[in-house]
Protein backbone atom coordinates (compact mmCIF):
# COMPACT_ATOMS: atom_id res chain seq x y z
CA UNK A 1 0.00 0.00 0.00
CA UNK A 2 1.60 3.16 -0.76
CA UNK A 3 1.48 5.82 1.85
CA UNK A 4 0.35 9.10 0.15
CA UNK A 5 0.35 10.14 3.90
CA UNK A 6 2.78 13.15 4.53
CA UNK A 7 3.88 14.67 7.91
CA UNK A 8 5.68 18.08 8.48
CA UNK A 9 6.92 19.22 11.47
CA UNK A 10 9.98 21.40 13.52
CA UNK A 11 13.30 19.42 13.13
CA UNK A 12 14.66 18.35 16.60
CA UNK A 13 17.75 18.89 18.30
CA UNK A 14 19.19 17.97 21.65
CA UNK A 15 18.49 14.41 20.86
CA UNK A 16 15.21 15.12 20.43
CA UNK A 17 13.24 13.86 17.31
CA UNK A 18 11.75 17.75 17.13
CA UNK A 19 11.78 20.55 19.61
CA UNK A 20 8.64 21.47 19.58
CA UNK A 21 6.00 19.87 21.88
CA UNK A 22 3.17 19.82 19.32
CA UNK A 23 5.44 17.79 16.61
CA UNK A 24 6.49 15.68 19.46
CA UNK A 25 3.20 13.97 20.03
CA UNK A 26 2.10 13.54 16.65
CA UNK A 27 5.08 11.59 16.01
CA UNK A 28 5.68 9.40 18.60
CA UNK A 29 1.46 8.88 18.35
CA UNK A 30 2.49 7.82 14.58
CA UNK A 31 5.44 5.63 16.05
CA UNK A 32 3.24 3.33 18.30
CA UNK A 33 0.60 3.38 15.93
CA UNK A 34 3.34 1.91 13.04
CA UNK A 35 2.01 4.68 10.45
CA UNK A 36 4.15 4.67 7.69
CA UNK A 37 4.94 8.43 7.19
CA UNK A 38 6.93 10.52 5.04
CA UNK A 39 8.23 12.90 7.19
CA UNK A 40 9.12 16.63 6.51
CA UNK A 41 11.95 17.76 9.28
CA UNK A 42 11.89 21.31 8.45
CA UNK A 43 12.52 25.04 10.29
CA UNK A 44 10.12 26.89 8.36
CA UNK A 45 6.53 26.99 8.99
CA UNK A 46 5.26 28.89 5.97
CA UNK A 47 6.87 25.84 3.73
CA UNK A 48 3.68 23.38 5.89
CA UNK A 49 0.48 23.37 3.47
CA UNK A 50 -1.49 24.56 6.45
CA UNK A 51 1.25 27.55 7.55
CA UNK A 52 1.76 26.50 10.50
CA UNK A 53 3.66 23.12 12.84
CA UNK A 54 3.27 20.02 13.26
CA UNK A 55 0.95 19.73 9.85
CA UNK A 56 -0.49 16.19 8.36
CA UNK A 57 -1.23 16.41 4.37
CA UNK A 58 -3.36 13.55 3.00
CA UNK A 59 -4.09 13.14 -0.33
CA UNK A 60 -8.09 12.97 0.41
CA UNK A 61 -8.95 15.02 2.93
CA UNK A 62 -6.43 17.79 3.03
CA UNK A 63 -3.95 18.96 5.65
CA UNK A 64 -4.48 19.52 9.31
CA UNK A 65 -2.69 21.03 12.36
CA UNK A 66 -3.66 20.38 15.68
CA UNK A 67 -2.54 17.00 17.23
CA UNK A 68 -5.83 15.95 18.34
CA UNK A 69 -6.69 16.43 14.54
CA UNK A 70 -3.84 14.68 13.03
CA UNK A 71 -4.58 11.61 15.77
CA UNK A 72 -8.13 11.03 14.81
CA UNK A 73 -7.29 11.79 11.12
CA UNK A 74 -4.47 8.95 11.66
CA UNK A 75 -7.00 6.81 13.21
CA UNK A 76 -9.52 7.06 10.32
CA UNK A 77 -6.82 5.54 8.04
CA UNK A 78 -6.62 2.70 10.66
CA UNK A 79 -3.45 3.54 12.84
CA UNK A 80 -4.79 3.46 16.11
CA UNK A 81 -2.48 3.41 19.56
CA UNK A 82 -5.73 3.05 21.57
CA UNK A 83 -7.17 0.18 20.10
CA UNK A 84 -6.59 -2.25 23.14
CA UNK A 85 -7.31 0.27 25.56
CA UNK A 86 -10.87 -0.33 26.95
CA UNK A 87 -13.59 2.02 27.66
CA UNK A 88 -12.96 2.96 30.50
CA UNK A 89 -9.35 3.51 29.83
CA UNK A 90 -9.68 5.47 26.86
CA UNK A 91 -11.80 7.85 29.50
CA UNK A 92 -8.69 8.58 31.40
CA UNK A 93 -6.43 8.68 28.77
CA UNK A 94 -8.63 11.71 27.52
CA UNK A 95 -8.92 13.07 31.32
CA UNK A 96 -4.82 13.09 31.51
CA UNK A 97 -4.37 15.00 28.34
CA UNK A 98 -7.17 17.54 29.43
CA UNK A 99 -5.40 17.79 32.98
CA UNK A 100 -1.50 17.92 30.72
CA UNK A 101 -3.00 20.88 28.66
CA UNK A 102 -4.51 22.82 31.72
CA UNK A 103 -1.61 22.36 33.69
CA UNK A 104 1.13 21.62 32.33
CA UNK A 105 1.21 23.30 28.96
CA UNK A 106 0.88 26.97 30.82
CA UNK A 107 4.42 26.20 32.54
CA UNK A 108 6.21 24.71 29.84
CA UNK A 109 5.56 27.84 27.05
CA UNK A 110 6.53 29.98 30.43
CA UNK A 111 9.92 27.60 30.75
CA UNK A 112 10.56 28.10 27.09
CA UNK A 113 9.06 31.48 25.79
CA UNK A 114 8.49 33.29 28.23
CA UNK A 115 11.40 33.20 30.83
CA UNK A 116 13.68 36.06 29.95
CA UNK A 117 16.92 33.81 30.29
CA UNK A 118 15.66 31.07 28.85
CA UNK A 119 14.18 32.76 25.86
CA UNK A 120 17.00 34.79 25.02
CA UNK A 121 19.69 32.12 25.39
CA UNK A 122 18.28 28.80 24.17
CA UNK A 123 14.63 29.29 22.66
CA UNK A 124 15.06 32.92 20.18
CA UNK A 125 18.54 31.26 19.99
CA UNK A 126 17.68 27.94 18.57
CA UNK A 127 14.74 29.25 16.03
CA UNK A 128 17.08 32.46 14.87
CA UNK A 129 19.61 30.05 13.62
CA UNK A 130 17.32 27.38 12.42
CA UNK A 131 15.13 29.52 10.55
CA UNK A 132 16.02 30.81 6.76
CA UNK A 133 17.25 34.57 6.44
CA UNK A 134 14.29 36.88 6.40
CA UNK A 135 12.20 35.17 8.42
CA UNK A 136 14.39 34.57 11.56
CA UNK A 137 14.05 38.40 12.00
CA UNK A 138 10.77 38.55 13.14
CA UNK A 139 9.05 34.90 13.55
CA UNK A 140 10.45 34.06 16.73
CA UNK A 141 9.45 37.00 18.38
CA UNK A 142 5.98 37.02 16.63
CA UNK A 143 6.09 33.14 18.05
CA UNK A 144 6.69 34.73 21.46
CA UNK A 145 4.32 37.25 21.42
CA UNK A 146 1.67 34.54 20.14
CA UNK A 147 2.73 31.99 23.17
CA UNK A 148 2.73 34.85 25.73
CA UNK A 149 -1.21 35.78 25.05
CA UNK A 150 -1.87 32.11 25.32
CA UNK A 151 -0.51 31.71 28.69
CA UNK A 152 -2.14 34.96 29.56
CA UNK A 153 -5.62 34.31 28.33
CA UNK A 154 -5.41 30.55 29.47
CA UNK A 155 -4.08 31.86 32.88
CA UNK A 156 -7.26 34.10 32.90
CA UNK A 157 -4.90 37.10 33.76
CA UNK A 158 -4.20 39.54 30.79
CA UNK A 159 -0.93 41.11 33.02
CA UNK A 160 1.04 38.45 33.42
CA UNK A 161 4.57 39.15 32.98
CA UNK A 162 8.06 37.18 33.72
CA UNK A 163 8.85 37.17 37.24
CA UNK A 164 8.61 35.77 40.58
CA UNK A 165 5.05 35.14 41.32
CA UNK A 166 4.17 34.17 38.12
CA UNK A 167 6.76 31.46 37.96
CA UNK A 168 5.82 30.39 41.14
CA UNK A 169 2.52 29.89 40.58
CA UNK A 170 2.77 28.39 37.02
CA UNK A 171 5.34 25.87 37.93
CA UNK A 172 3.33 25.33 41.37
CA UNK A 173 0.34 23.88 38.79
CA UNK A 174 3.21 22.02 36.60
CA UNK A 175 4.71 19.99 39.53
CA UNK A 176 1.39 19.35 40.88
CA UNK A 177 0.66 17.85 37.24
CA UNK A 178 3.90 15.87 37.13
CA UNK A 179 3.20 14.22 40.53
CA UNK A 180 0.00 13.17 39.62
CA UNK A 181 1.24 12.07 36.31
CA UNK A 182 4.38 10.02 38.18
CA UNK A 183 1.89 8.43 40.71
CA UNK A 184 -0.37 7.28 37.92
CA UNK A 185 2.50 5.50 36.27
CA UNK A 186 3.72 3.91 39.12
CA UNK A 187 5.93 1.38 38.37
CA UNK A 188 4.46 0.65 34.18
CA UNK A 189 6.39 0.99 31.41
CA UNK A 190 3.65 2.97 29.55
CA UNK A 191 0.62 4.32 31.07
CA UNK A 192 -1.66 1.34 30.09
CA UNK A 193 0.35 -1.77 30.56
CA UNK A 194 2.70 -2.55 27.89
CA UNK A 195 2.37 -0.97 24.74
CA UNK A 196 1.77 2.46 24.43
CA UNK A 197 -1.34 4.92 23.29
CA UNK A 198 -1.91 8.58 22.76
CA UNK A 199 -1.80 9.39 26.67
CA UNK A 200 1.66 8.46 26.33
CA UNK A 201 2.12 10.24 23.17
CA UNK A 202 1.28 13.46 25.19
CA UNK A 203 2.74 12.86 28.23
CA UNK A 204 6.49 12.65 26.17
CA UNK A 205 4.95 15.37 23.84
CA UNK A 206 5.37 17.83 26.79
CA UNK A 207 8.01 15.90 29.67
CA UNK A 208 10.60 15.42 26.80
CA UNK A 209 11.88 18.82 25.88
CA UNK A 210 12.10 19.84 29.27
CA UNK A 211 14.18 16.60 30.20
CA UNK A 212 16.65 17.40 26.96
CA UNK A 213 16.69 20.94 26.40
CA UNK A 214 19.55 22.53 28.73
CA UNK A 215 17.85 25.95 30.27
CA UNK A 216 19.51 28.05 32.00
CA UNK A 217 17.43 28.55 34.76
CA UNK A 218 16.33 24.81 35.46
CA UNK A 219 13.63 24.98 38.39
CA UNK A 220 11.16 23.25 36.10
CA UNK A 221 13.86 20.82 34.91
CA UNK A 222 14.87 19.73 38.59
CA UNK A 223 11.53 19.35 39.26
CA UNK A 224 10.96 16.63 36.63
CA UNK A 225 14.60 14.90 37.32
CA UNK A 226 13.48 14.04 40.40
CA UNK A 227 10.59 12.28 39.53
CA UNK A 228 12.57 9.17 38.44
CA UNK A 229 9.94 6.84 36.91
CA UNK A 230 8.79 9.92 34.65
CA UNK A 231 12.60 10.81 33.28
CA UNK A 232 12.53 6.95 32.86
CA UNK A 233 9.49 7.13 30.53
CA UNK A 234 10.60 9.29 28.37
CA UNK A 235 14.31 7.88 27.77
CA UNK A 236 13.02 4.50 26.94
CA UNK A 237 10.46 6.20 24.32
CA UNK A 238 13.52 7.54 23.51
CA UNK A 239 15.52 4.93 22.59
CA UNK A 240 12.69 2.52 21.50
CA UNK A 241 11.10 4.94 19.27
CA UNK A 242 13.39 7.21 17.93
CA UNK A 243 16.72 5.19 18.11
CA UNK A 244 18.43 7.51 15.53
CA UNK A 245 17.51 10.56 17.80
CA UNK A 246 19.19 9.75 20.96
CA UNK A 247 21.91 7.86 19.40
CA UNK A 248 22.45 11.23 17.27
CA UNK A 249 22.14 13.36 21.03
CA UNK A 250 24.81 10.93 22.39
CA UNK A 251 27.24 10.41 20.02
CA UNK A 252 27.27 14.06 18.70
CA UNK A 253 26.46 16.66 21.56
CA UNK A 254 30.25 17.90 21.84
CA UNK A 255 30.61 18.01 17.65
CA UNK A 256 27.16 19.83 17.63
CA UNK A 257 27.82 22.59 20.75
CA UNK A 258 31.38 23.31 18.89
CA UNK A 259 29.95 23.79 15.48
CA UNK A 260 26.76 25.15 17.05
CA UNK A 261 29.17 27.96 18.80
CA UNK A 262 31.21 28.47 15.28
CA UNK A 263 28.74 28.91 13.36
CA UNK A 264 26.31 30.91 15.89
CA UNK A 265 28.31 33.71 15.38
CA UNK A 266 29.17 33.39 11.53
CA UNK A 267 25.59 34.78 10.19
CA UNK A 268 25.26 37.02 12.74
CA UNK A 269 28.10 38.82 11.73
CA UNK A 270 27.49 38.95 8.17
CA UNK A 271 24.33 40.40 8.96
CA UNK A 272 25.83 43.09 10.96
CA UNK A 273 28.34 43.88 8.86
CA UNK A 274 25.80 44.09 5.59
CA UNK A 275 23.93 46.00 7.68
CA UNK A 276 26.33 48.66 8.19
CA UNK A 277 27.83 48.74 4.60
CA UNK A 278 24.02 49.67 3.97
CA UNK A 279 23.91 51.91 6.73
CA UNK A 280 27.70 54.21 5.46
CA UNK A 281 26.04 53.83 1.89
CA UNK A 282 22.82 54.92 2.71
CA UNK A 283 24.48 58.04 4.81
CA UNK A 284 26.77 58.82 2.14
CA UNK A 285 24.16 59.39 -0.46
CA UNK A 286 21.88 61.54 1.76
CA UNK A 287 24.85 63.47 2.36
CA UNK A 288 25.88 64.10 -1.37
CA UNK A 289 22.01 64.70 -2.10
CA UNK A 290 21.18 66.96 0.44
CA UNK A 291 23.96 69.40 -0.24
CA UNK A 292 23.95 69.46 -4.22
CA UNK A 293 26.92 67.41 -5.12
CA UNK A 294 24.80 65.00 -7.02
CA UNK A 295 21.49 66.07 -8.06
CA UNK A 296 18.30 64.15 -9.48
CA UNK A 297 17.11 66.17 -12.43
CA UNK A 298 13.49 65.05 -13.65
CA UNK A 299 13.77 65.55 -17.48
CA UNK A 300 10.22 65.52 -18.87
CA UNK A 301 10.19 63.03 -21.76
CA UNK A 302 8.04 65.53 -23.98
CA UNK A 303 5.95 62.92 -25.93
CA UNK A 304 3.26 64.07 -28.57
CA UNK A 305 0.60 62.68 -30.56
CA UNK A 306 0.52 61.75 -34.06
CA UNK A 307 3.25 62.92 -36.53
CA UNK A 308 4.46 66.30 -34.87
CA UNK A 309 7.74 67.14 -36.40
CA UNK A 310 11.02 66.34 -33.95
CA UNK A 311 12.25 69.03 -31.93
CA UNK A 312 15.39 70.95 -32.91
CA UNK A 313 18.61 68.95 -30.83
CA UNK A 314 20.04 72.69 -29.47
CA UNK A 315 16.94 72.68 -27.04
CA UNK A 316 17.49 69.31 -25.55
CA UNK A 317 20.88 70.57 -24.94
CA UNK A 318 20.16 73.48 -23.27
CA UNK B 1 -4.85 33.51 44.44
CA UNK B 2 -1.29 34.39 45.02
CA UNK B 3 0.66 31.83 46.80
CA UNK B 4 1.74 34.53 49.43
CA UNK B 5 -2.03 34.81 50.00
CA UNK B 6 -2.50 31.25 49.68
CA UNK B 7 -0.20 30.65 52.47
CA UNK B 8 -1.63 33.17 54.36
CA UNK B 9 -5.48 31.98 53.96
CA UNK B 10 -4.84 28.53 54.72
CA UNK B 11 -2.76 29.57 58.28
CA UNK B 12 -5.72 31.96 59.39
CA UNK B 13 -8.62 29.39 57.98
CA UNK B 14 -7.12 26.78 60.15
CA UNK B 15 -7.97 28.41 63.23
CA UNK B 16 -11.34 29.64 62.55
CA UNK B 17 -14.65 27.45 62.30
CA UNK B 18 -16.73 28.27 59.44
CA UNK B 19 -19.39 30.47 60.54
CA UNK B 20 -23.07 30.24 60.06
CA UNK B 21 -23.07 33.77 57.78
CA UNK B 22 -20.92 32.51 55.18
CA UNK B 23 -21.97 33.71 51.26
CA UNK B 24 -22.19 32.62 48.04
CA UNK B 25 -21.74 35.59 45.52
CA UNK B 26 -23.09 34.96 41.86
CA UNK B 27 -25.29 36.84 39.57
CA UNK B 28 -28.89 37.58 39.18
CA UNK B 29 -30.59 34.28 38.62
CA UNK B 30 -33.57 35.50 36.41
CA UNK B 31 -32.20 37.76 33.94
CA UNK B 32 -28.51 37.68 34.29
CA UNK B 33 -26.25 34.92 34.76
CA UNK B 34 -24.98 33.18 32.30
CA UNK B 35 -25.14 28.82 31.62
CA UNK B 36 -21.17 28.56 32.16
CA UNK B 37 -21.46 30.83 35.13
CA UNK B 38 -24.34 29.16 36.47
CA UNK B 39 -22.32 25.65 35.96
CA UNK B 40 -19.41 26.77 38.39
CA UNK B 41 -21.81 28.45 40.73
CA UNK B 42 -23.73 25.58 40.89
CA UNK B 43 -20.84 23.51 41.33
CA UNK B 44 -19.47 25.27 44.04
CA UNK B 45 -23.05 24.83 45.99
CA UNK B 46 -23.28 21.45 45.42
CA UNK B 47 -20.09 20.65 47.13
CA UNK B 48 -20.48 22.49 50.22
CA UNK B 49 -23.53 21.05 50.75
CA UNK B 50 -21.89 17.88 50.41
CA UNK B 51 -19.66 18.85 53.06
CA UNK B 52 -22.62 20.10 55.37
CA UNK B 53 -21.26 23.67 55.27
CA UNK B 54 -24.24 26.15 54.92
CA UNK B 55 -23.64 29.20 52.76
CA UNK B 56 -26.67 31.50 51.59
CA UNK B 57 -27.06 32.51 48.28
CA UNK B 58 -26.64 36.35 47.47
CA UNK B 59 -27.22 37.52 43.75
CA UNK B 60 -25.29 40.37 42.65
CA UNK B 61 -25.55 42.55 38.97
CA UNK B 62 -22.05 43.26 39.44
CA UNK B 63 -20.83 39.72 41.08
CA UNK B 64 -18.44 39.47 38.55
CA UNK B 65 -16.64 42.82 39.52
CA UNK B 66 -16.79 42.57 43.12
CA UNK B 67 -15.10 39.06 42.18
CA UNK B 68 -11.20 39.04 43.69
CA UNK B 69 -10.20 37.00 40.54
CA UNK B 70 -13.03 38.32 38.00
CA UNK B 71 -14.85 34.85 38.03
CA UNK B 72 -18.03 33.90 39.80
CA UNK B 73 -19.13 32.36 42.42
CA UNK B 74 -16.83 33.55 44.86
CA UNK B 75 -17.60 33.35 48.52
CA UNK B 76 -17.34 35.37 51.51
CA UNK B 77 -16.54 33.36 55.15
CA UNK B 78 -15.37 35.22 58.05
CA UNK B 79 -13.22 37.86 57.15
CA UNK B 80 -12.38 35.99 53.94
CA UNK B 81 -13.17 36.11 50.01
CA UNK B 82 -12.55 33.10 47.77
CA UNK B 83 -13.47 32.35 44.37
CA UNK B 84 -13.61 29.39 41.76
CA UNK B 85 -13.85 26.08 42.79
CA UNK B 86 -10.27 25.23 43.32
CA UNK B 87 -8.98 27.75 45.59
CA UNK B 88 -12.56 26.90 48.05
CA UNK B 89 -11.66 23.10 47.56
CA UNK B 90 -8.15 24.32 49.07
CA UNK B 91 -9.88 26.37 51.54
CA UNK B 92 -12.12 24.75 53.18
CA UNK B 93 -9.73 21.73 53.20
CA UNK B 94 -7.44 23.87 55.28
CA UNK B 95 -10.64 24.13 57.25
CA UNK B 96 -10.63 20.93 57.74
CA UNK B 97 -13.36 20.17 55.69
CA UNK B 98 -12.69 17.31 52.79
CA UNK B 99 -14.36 15.03 50.54
CA UNK B 100 -10.86 13.59 49.10
CA UNK B 101 -9.25 12.71 51.83
CA UNK B 102 -10.44 8.93 51.85
CA UNK B 103 -8.60 8.30 47.80
CA UNK B 104 -5.39 7.04 47.62
CA UNK B 105 -3.11 8.67 45.18
CA UNK B 106 -3.75 6.73 41.54
CA UNK B 107 -7.56 7.81 42.53
CA UNK B 108 -6.80 11.23 43.76
CA UNK B 109 -4.44 11.98 40.33
CA UNK B 110 -7.51 10.43 38.44
CA UNK B 111 -9.65 12.77 40.13
CA UNK B 112 -7.79 15.91 39.34
CA UNK B 113 -7.43 14.42 35.49
CA UNK B 114 -11.39 14.23 35.36
CA UNK B 115 -11.90 17.45 36.75
CA UNK B 116 -9.00 18.91 34.04
CA UNK B 117 -11.31 17.01 31.66
CA UNK B 118 -14.93 19.23 32.55
CA UNK B 119 -12.57 22.37 32.92
CA UNK B 120 -11.15 21.57 29.13
CA UNK B 121 -13.94 20.30 27.50
CA UNK B 122 -17.27 20.91 29.13
CA UNK B 123 -16.55 24.50 30.26
CA UNK B 124 -14.71 25.69 27.05
CA UNK B 125 -17.68 24.28 25.00
CA UNK B 126 -19.88 26.21 26.99
CA UNK B 127 -18.31 29.65 26.77
CA UNK B 128 -17.83 28.65 23.17
CA UNK B 129 -21.96 28.05 22.57
CA UNK B 130 -21.93 31.28 24.87
CA UNK B 131 -20.05 34.16 22.59
CA UNK B 132 -18.99 32.32 19.48
CA UNK B 133 -22.59 31.06 17.91
CA UNK B 134 -23.51 34.03 16.69
CA UNK B 135 -27.01 33.15 16.70
CA UNK B 136 -26.96 32.37 20.98
CA UNK B 137 -24.52 35.15 21.43
CA UNK B 138 -27.60 37.71 19.80
CA UNK B 139 -30.23 36.19 21.17
CA UNK B 140 -29.25 34.81 24.60
CA UNK B 141 -25.92 35.71 25.85
CA UNK B 142 -25.42 39.66 25.47
CA UNK B 143 -28.73 40.78 26.34
CA UNK B 144 -28.82 38.69 29.32
CA UNK B 145 -25.21 39.59 30.02
CA UNK B 146 -25.74 43.47 29.79
CA UNK B 147 -29.24 43.30 31.42
CA UNK B 148 -28.61 45.19 34.38
CA UNK B 149 -26.66 48.14 32.56
CA UNK B 150 -28.25 51.07 30.39
CA UNK B 151 -26.91 52.07 26.55
CA UNK B 152 -24.59 52.70 25.64
CA UNK B 153 -22.63 50.46 28.88
CA UNK B 154 -24.49 47.36 27.87
CA UNK B 155 -23.44 46.87 24.40
CA UNK B 156 -19.72 48.32 25.83
CA UNK B 157 -19.42 45.64 28.20
CA UNK B 158 -21.22 42.90 26.42
CA UNK B 159 -18.85 43.07 23.16
CA UNK B 160 -15.68 43.86 25.31
CA UNK B 161 -16.22 40.37 27.22
CA UNK B 162 -17.56 38.84 23.78
CA UNK B 163 -14.20 39.95 22.14
CA UNK B 164 -12.45 38.44 25.62
CA UNK B 165 -14.02 35.12 25.04
CA UNK B 166 -13.12 35.10 21.14
CA UNK B 167 -9.85 35.86 21.74
CA UNK B 168 -9.35 33.08 24.48
CA UNK B 169 -10.35 30.66 21.75
CA UNK B 170 -8.22 31.69 19.03
CA UNK B 171 -5.06 31.38 21.47
CA UNK B 172 -6.26 27.50 22.71
CA UNK B 173 -6.54 27.03 19.05
CA UNK B 174 -10.86 26.58 19.04
CA UNK B 175 -11.59 29.40 16.90
CA UNK B 176 -11.84 26.97 13.82
CA UNK B 177 -13.91 24.73 14.97
CA UNK B 178 -17.80 24.43 14.01
CA UNK B 179 -20.44 24.41 15.97
CA UNK B 180 -20.88 20.45 14.95
CA UNK B 181 -17.21 20.12 16.26
CA UNK B 182 -17.74 21.42 19.39
CA UNK B 183 -20.99 19.25 20.20
CA UNK B 184 -18.69 16.46 19.47
CA UNK B 185 -16.43 17.25 21.96
CA UNK B 186 -18.90 17.74 24.34
CA UNK B 187 -20.08 14.23 23.37
CA UNK B 188 -16.92 12.53 23.78
CA UNK B 189 -16.06 14.05 27.16
CA UNK B 190 -19.60 12.98 28.04
CA UNK B 191 -18.99 9.43 26.70
CA UNK B 192 -15.85 9.34 28.88
CA UNK B 193 -17.66 10.88 31.87
CA UNK B 194 -20.52 8.40 31.57
CA UNK B 195 -17.56 5.69 31.03
CA UNK B 196 -15.61 6.60 34.21
CA UNK B 197 -19.16 6.17 36.13
CA UNK B 198 -19.97 3.10 35.05
CA UNK B 199 -22.58 2.00 37.36
CA UNK B 200 -21.46 3.60 40.57
CA UNK B 201 -23.33 5.98 42.85
CA UNK B 202 -20.61 8.61 42.52
CA UNK B 203 -17.34 8.63 40.67
CA UNK B 204 -15.46 7.03 43.47
CA UNK B 205 -17.64 4.81 44.72
CA UNK B 206 -19.62 5.48 47.73
CA UNK B 207 -18.05 8.75 48.39
CA UNK B 208 -19.52 11.97 46.61
CA UNK B 209 -15.84 13.99 46.12
CA UNK B 210 -15.45 17.51 44.48
CA UNK B 211 -15.65 15.86 40.54
CA UNK B 212 -18.97 14.79 41.44
CA UNK B 213 -20.03 18.56 42.77
CA UNK B 214 -18.23 19.63 39.36
CA UNK B 215 -19.55 17.16 36.52
CA UNK B 216 -23.31 18.18 38.78
CA UNK B 217 -22.83 21.22 38.37
CA UNK B 218 -22.13 21.55 34.61
CA UNK B 219 -24.86 18.63 33.55
CA UNK B 220 -27.47 19.94 35.56
CA UNK B 221 -27.16 23.41 34.07
CA UNK B 222 -26.71 22.55 31.02
CA UNK B 223 -30.10 19.85 31.41
CA UNK B 224 -32.15 22.66 32.39
CA UNK B 225 -31.31 25.69 30.51
CA UNK B 226 -32.92 26.43 27.45
CA UNK B 227 -30.89 27.70 24.84
CA UNK B 228 -31.68 28.65 20.83
CA UNK B 229 -31.20 24.65 20.10
CA UNK B 230 -31.46 21.79 22.67
CA UNK B 231 -28.52 19.97 20.77
CA UNK B 232 -26.30 20.37 24.14
CA UNK B 233 -28.90 19.02 26.32
CA UNK B 234 -29.58 16.17 23.79
CA UNK B 235 -26.23 15.23 24.00
CA UNK B 236 -25.85 13.95 27.32
CA UNK B 237 -29.42 12.53 27.50
CA UNK B 238 -28.42 10.29 25.31
CA UNK B 239 -26.18 8.88 28.50
CA UNK B 240 -29.07 7.31 30.94
CA UNK B 241 -26.75 6.65 34.22
CA UNK B 242 -25.09 10.46 33.67
CA UNK B 243 -29.07 11.80 34.29
CA UNK B 244 -30.01 9.34 37.04
CA UNK B 245 -26.56 10.69 38.38
CA UNK B 246 -27.57 14.02 38.68
CA UNK B 247 -31.00 13.23 39.39
CA UNK B 248 -29.20 11.31 42.63
CA UNK B 249 -27.22 14.26 43.80
CA UNK B 250 -29.99 16.92 43.40
CA UNK B 251 -32.84 14.84 45.82
CA UNK B 252 -29.88 13.65 48.28
CA UNK B 253 -28.39 17.19 48.26
CA UNK B 254 -30.95 19.61 47.68
CA UNK B 255 -34.69 18.52 47.89
CA UNK B 256 -34.44 16.36 50.78
CA UNK B 257 -31.70 19.19 52.70
CA UNK B 258 -34.17 21.92 51.43
CA UNK B 259 -36.89 19.97 52.89
CA UNK B 260 -35.47 18.87 56.08
CA UNK B 261 -34.05 22.92 56.90
CA UNK B 262 -37.47 24.50 55.78
CA UNK B 263 -35.75 26.84 53.86
CA UNK B 264 -38.50 27.65 51.14
CA UNK B 265 -38.00 28.97 47.65
CA UNK B 266 -35.75 31.77 49.01
CA UNK B 267 -32.51 29.69 49.17
CA UNK B 268 -33.70 27.17 46.83
CA UNK B 269 -30.88 28.64 44.61
CA UNK B 270 -30.84 25.87 41.98
CA UNK B 271 -33.60 27.11 40.09
CA UNK B 272 -35.38 24.61 38.11
CA UNK B 273 -35.39 21.21 38.94
CA UNK B 274 -35.09 17.87 36.53
CA UNK B 275 -38.17 16.04 37.69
Amino acid sequence: MAAPIELFCWKGSWGLPSVDTDSLIVLAYARFAGTPLKVHKISNPWRSPTGSLPALKTKEDGSFSQPSKIIIQLRKQKYNADYDLSAKEGADALAFISLLEEKLMPALIYALWVDPKNYAEVTRRWYAENISFPLNFFLPSRMQGQQLERVRLMWGNSTLEAGEEAEKELYADALECMNLLSQRLGSNRFFFGDSPSSLDAYVFGHLAPLLKIRLPSSRLQQQLKALDNLTKFCSNILSLYFPDESQEGRSQPTSRVQEGSDFDHEPYKRHKQLLSVLVAVAAMLGYALLSGIVAIEHVKEERSTGNSSIEPPDEEEA
Amino acid sequence: MSLAAEAFVSQIAAAEPWPENAILYQPLREDQILLSDCASSLAVQAYLRMLGLPVRVQCRANAEYMSPSGKVPFIHVGNQVVSELGPIVQFTRAKGHSLSDGLDDVQRAEMKAYMELVNNMLLTAELYIQWCDENTAAEITRPRYSSPYSWPLNHILAYQKQWEVRRKMSAIGWAGKTLEQVYEDVSQCCQALSQRLGTQPFFFNKQPTELDALVFGHLFTILTTRLTTDELSEKIKSYSNLLSFCRRIEQTYFESQDRDSQLGASDYSKGPSLM
